[in-house]
C-alpha cells in the first residue's frame, strides 16, 4: 500500500506535464463543468457564480499576461513579429476573417430564428492560440504555416477585444477615468523600466495593479490589465521561439514572470473551463449552431479573400504557403476555445444566450479535425504528396 | 393561500325499485355529462372572475407570435373574453415573433390576430424573449419605450417587465432599486424564461433564478409570470411566491409537463391563455384553452411583505 501510494504521487507530476504540455487542463475544467451541470445544477452555479470574479477577472489576467508576454518577445530580433512589417499579411487576412464570421453569424442566428444571438457576434472574433498552435505543430510540424497561425490569432483576438470593448450590449463604459488610471499606470511602468528594476513584482504589484483597476473601472475586462504592462518588462534580447518554456535558469524579467506564473495560470484555466463552460443542455436551441457554422464557414473563406485581397495590393505570403494552406489556417483559426469562452463570460451575462454560445465555441472545436481532414484532402504539412 | 371552486358531488341514495334504480343511474351517469357538455359550452361564452368594476384587469400571453391558426384562435377567445371581461391590457411573456420579423411579420403575427383588441384601446406592454430581435422594444405598439426591461402602475399593482434574455448586473440593480421603491400593494414581475418550470423541453432556469430569486425575496414580490415553455403551468408558492408559465399563446408542445410536487396545476394539450384580476388583496386567475375551455382558476391572497 504504502509503495503504491508513493507510485501514486511520483506520477502525479508526470501526469501534471502530461496534461500542461497536451493543453488538457482547460479541456479538464470544460468536460468537468458539462457533467455538473447537466446533473447538479443548482450546486454548480453556486459554486461557479460565487468564483466567478476571482476566476475570470483576476486570475485570468496572468494568462493574457502570459500570452502577451508570448507576443512581446515574439516582436524581439529572431521573433516572427520582427519586424512588424511581416504581420501585416496575416493581420489583413484575420480583419477579413472576422469579419466575414461576424457578418455570418448575424445572418445565420436569425435564420435560426433566434436573433437575439446576434449580440454575441464579437465572440467570433475569438482564437485559441495555444490550441491553434497545437493543432498546426500537429498538421505541420515547423513550416512557414505556424508563424502565420499565430499571427492571424494574435491579432483576431486583439480585434475581438477591441470589438467587446466597443460595442458590449450592457456595459457603459467610463474611458476617461479609466484612461487617466491606465495612463499613470504606464507612466510607473515606464519609470521602473528607466529605474533599470529586473524583479517583475513591482511591475506586477504598482503599474499592474492600477492597470487592472484601470480596465475594471472602465468596464473593460479587466482580465486584460495586465496586458500594457507587459512590454515594459525587461526581456531577452533574441525571442525564444513561440510557446517555448522560459529556462528556471532565465535572467530576464519577463522569462521569471513566465516561470513563476506558468503553473498558477495553468490551474486558472482548469477552474476557467469548469466556471464558463457549464452548459445546461436543455438551454440549448437552434442559435447554438449559428456560431460554430459563422466561424467554421467565415474563417476559412476570410482568409481567403483577406489573403487575395493582400496579394493583390502587392504583399507577399511566406513562401511554402498557398491556397491550400490558407484553408488549413482558416480552419484552424475557427477554434476559439478559451479565448472564445472568455470573450462569452466577458459580453454577456449568465443566462439562455451565455449557454448557447459557450456550447458553440465548444462545437468551433470542430476546427481541428476539419483542419486535419482539409489538410489531409489537399496534401498539406505532413500529408504532402 | 389559493381557493378554488369545487363541484360537491351530491350524496349518494339507496335505489328502492327497479324503476327508482333506472332513475338513480341516469342521474348518476347521464346529468354529469350533460352539465359538464354544458358548462363547457357557457365557459367559452362566460367569465367567471369577479369581474369587478374597480379593479385591475389583464390578460397574459407567451410566445404567442407564430401568425399561425392557433394564434388566430386563441386570439379569438381573448377578443371575446374582453367582450365580458374588459381587461384594460396584456402582459406579453416574451416571444412575441418568430421567424421573420420584417414590417410585414408585425401585420400578421400581431396586428392582425388582436386586432380587435387593439381596437377596444386595449394596450399590450410587451417583454423580450429569445427569438425576439432587441429593436422590437422600440415597436410602438409593444409600449416599451424602447427599453429592454421597464416598470409601470396600474391602481395597486406595481409591474415589472424585464428582459430575461440579456439579465446583466445593471438590470439586477435596477430591478432591486425599483421594487425597494415600489409601494404598492402588489408587485408582479414578468419576463421570457421561467425560474421555476416542469416542462421538460426547458425546465427551469436555475441559472436566473439563483440571480433573480434572491432580489424578489428580499423586495416581497408576489406573482411572477414566465413563457418559454410551451405550456402552461401554475407553481405551488416557491418560497412564498406565486408562479405561472404561460407560453402557450400560439406555439404548443404537448405533452411536454412533467409534473412535479411544485406543479399545482397544468395544462399541455392546447394553445391557452390568461386572465387575471387584482381586486384589493386578492388575485383572481383563469388560464383559457384556445377552445374557450377553462383549464385552471383560482384566487390569491397577498402574502405578507417581508420586514422591511
Amino acid at each position: 500500500m504504502p509503495r503504491r501510494l508513493y507510485d501514486l504521487r511520483a506520477s502525479i507530476p508526470r501526469l501534471w506535464a502530461f496534461a500542461h504540455e497536451h493543453l488538457l487542463l482547460l479541456p479538464a475544467g470544460a468536460a468537468t463543468a458539462l457533467v455538473w451541470v447537466n446533473t447538479l445544477p443548482e450546486s454548480y452555479y453556486r459554486f461557479s457564480y460565487a468564483i466567478a470574479f476571482a476566476v475570470n477577472d483576476v486570475a485570468m489576467a496572468f494568462f493574457f499576461a502570459l500570452m502577451t508576454k508570448e507576443v512581446v518577445e515574439a516582436t524581439a530580433p529572431g521573433g516572427m513579429l520582427h519586424p512588424w512589417r511581416r504581420a501585416l499579411l496575416p493581420v489583413i487576412a484575420a480583419i477579413a476573417a472576422t469579419t466575414l464570421a461576424a457578418l455570418f453569424h448575424v445572418q445565420m442566428v436569425a435564420a435560426l430564428d433566434e436573433p437575439a444571438l446576434a449580440v454575441a457576434w464579437p465572440v467570433t472574433f475569438a482564437s485559441d492560440l495555444a490550441f491553434s498552435y497545437f493543432v498546426a505543430r500537429i498538421i505541420c510540424g515547423r513550416h512557414p504555416i505556424i508563424p502565420f497561425v499565430l499571427m492571424l490569432g494574435i491579432a483576431s483576438d486583439a480585434l475581438g477585444g477591441v470589438a467587446i470593448a466597443a460595442f458590449h450590449p450592457t456595459v457603459v463604459h467610463h474611458f476617461t477615468k479609466g484612461g487617466m488610471v491606465l495612463a499613470l499606470a504606464l507612466g510607473l511602468a515606464l519609470a521602473l523600466r528607466r529605474a533599470r528594476v529586473t524583479s517583475f513584482w513591482p511591475y506586477l504589484l504598482i503599474p499592474g495593479s492600477l492597470s487592472w483597476f484601470a480596465f475594471w473601472w472602465s468596464g473593460l475586462p479587466p482580465a486584460f490589465g495586465l496586458a500594457p504592462i507587459m512590454p515594459f518588462l525587461p526581456h531577452a534580447p533574441r525571442d525564444p521561439g513561440f510557446f517555448v518554456d522560459a529556462s528556471p535558469d532565465a535572467k530576464d524579467t519577463l522569462s521569471r514572470f513566465e516561470v513563476w506564473w506558468r503553473h498558477p495560470s495553468q490551474i486558472a484555466l482548469f477552474y476557467f473551463g469548469l466556471v464558463n463552460a457549464g452548459v445546461a443542455f436543455h438551454s440549448l436551441e437552434p442559435g447554438t449552431w449559428g456560431l460554430p457554422l459563422a466561424v467554421l464557414v467565415g474563417k476559412p473563406l476570410g482568409v481567403l479573400i483577406g489573403a487575395g485581397s493582400a496579394l493583390a495590393a502587392g504583399l507577399h505570403l511566406p513562401l511554402s504557403l498557398g491556397w491550400r494552406e490558407l484553408v488549413v489556417v482558416g480552419f484552424i483559426a475557427a477554434i476559439g476555445f478559451s479565448v472564445g469562452l472568455f470573450f462569452c463570460s466577458a459580453l454577456l451575462p449568465p443566462g439562455q444566450l451565455h449557454s448557447e454560445t459557450s456550447m458553440g465555441v465548444l462545437l468551433s472545436l470542430a476546427g481541428a479535425p476539419l483542419a486535419l481532414l482539409a489538410a489531409r484532402l489537399l496534401g498539406v504539412g505532413r500529408f504532402a504528396r | 393561500m389559493i381557493g378554488f371552486w369545487t363541484n360537491d358531488e351530491a350524496a349518494s341514495s339507496q335505489a328502492s325499485s327497479p324503476l327508482a334504480y333506472l332513475m338513480h343511474t341516469l342521474r348518476r351517469c347521464l346529468i354529469p355529462v350533460l352539465t359538464a357538455a354544458a358548462c363547457t359550452a357557457l365557459l367559452a361564452q362566460s367569465v367567471a372572475l369577479p369581474n369587478r368594476p374597480d379593479s385591475v384587469k389583464f390578460a397574459a400571453i407567451g410566445d404567442n407570435g407564430t401568425g399561425d391558426r392557433p394564434q388566430y384562435e386563441v386570439a379569438q377567445q381573448m377578443t371575446s373574453a374582453h367582450s365580458r371581461f374588459p381587461f384594460d391590457f396584456v402582459i406579453m411573456l416574451g416571444d412575441n415573433m418568430y421567424g421573420g420579423q420584417q414590417p410585414n411579420d408585425f401585420v400578421r403575427k400581431f396586428e392582425q390576430p388582436y386586432a380587435a383588441l387593439l381596437a377596444a384601446n386595449v394596450k399590450f406592454q410587451a417583454s423580450l424573449g429569445n427569438h425576439d430581435r432587441p429593436e422590437n422594444a422600440s415597436y410602438g405598439p409593444f409600449n416599451m419605450n424602447g427599453q429592454r426591461y421597464y416598470t409601470y402602475v396600474r391602481k395597486n399593482v406595481r409591474f415589472l417587465a424585464l428582459d430575461s434574455t440579456l439579465m446583466d448586473r445593471k438590470q439586477l440593480d435596477w430591478i432591486d432599486a425599483t421594487l425597494r421603491d415600489s409601494r404598492e400593494d402588489w408587485k408582479v414581475c414578468y419576463f421570457h424564461h421561467p425560474l421555476y418550470s416542469n416542462a421538460s423541453r426547458h425546465g427551469s432556469s436555475i441559472d436566473l433564478r439563483l440571480q433573480m430569486e434572491p432580489i424578489f425575496l428580499k423586495n416581497g414580490v408576489n406573482v411572477v409570470f414566465s413563457g418559454h415553455d410551451h405550456v402552461y403551468e401554475r407553481l405551488r408558492p416557491q418560497k412564498g411566491i406565486y408562479y405561472f408559465v404561460s407560453g402557450a399563446a400560439g406555439q404548443l408542445r404537448r405533452g411536454n409537463m412533467e409534473p412535479s410536487e411544485q406543479t399545482a396545476a397544468s395544462f399541455d394539450q392546447d394553445q391557452s391563455f390568461m386572465l387575471v384580476e387584482v381586486a384589493g388583496l386578492e388575485m383572481f386567475f383563469q388560464s383559457i384553452s384556445r377552445t374557450g375551455r377553462v383549464v385552471d382558476s383560482g384566487v390569491i391572497r397577498r402574502q405578507q411583505r417581508p420586514p422591511s
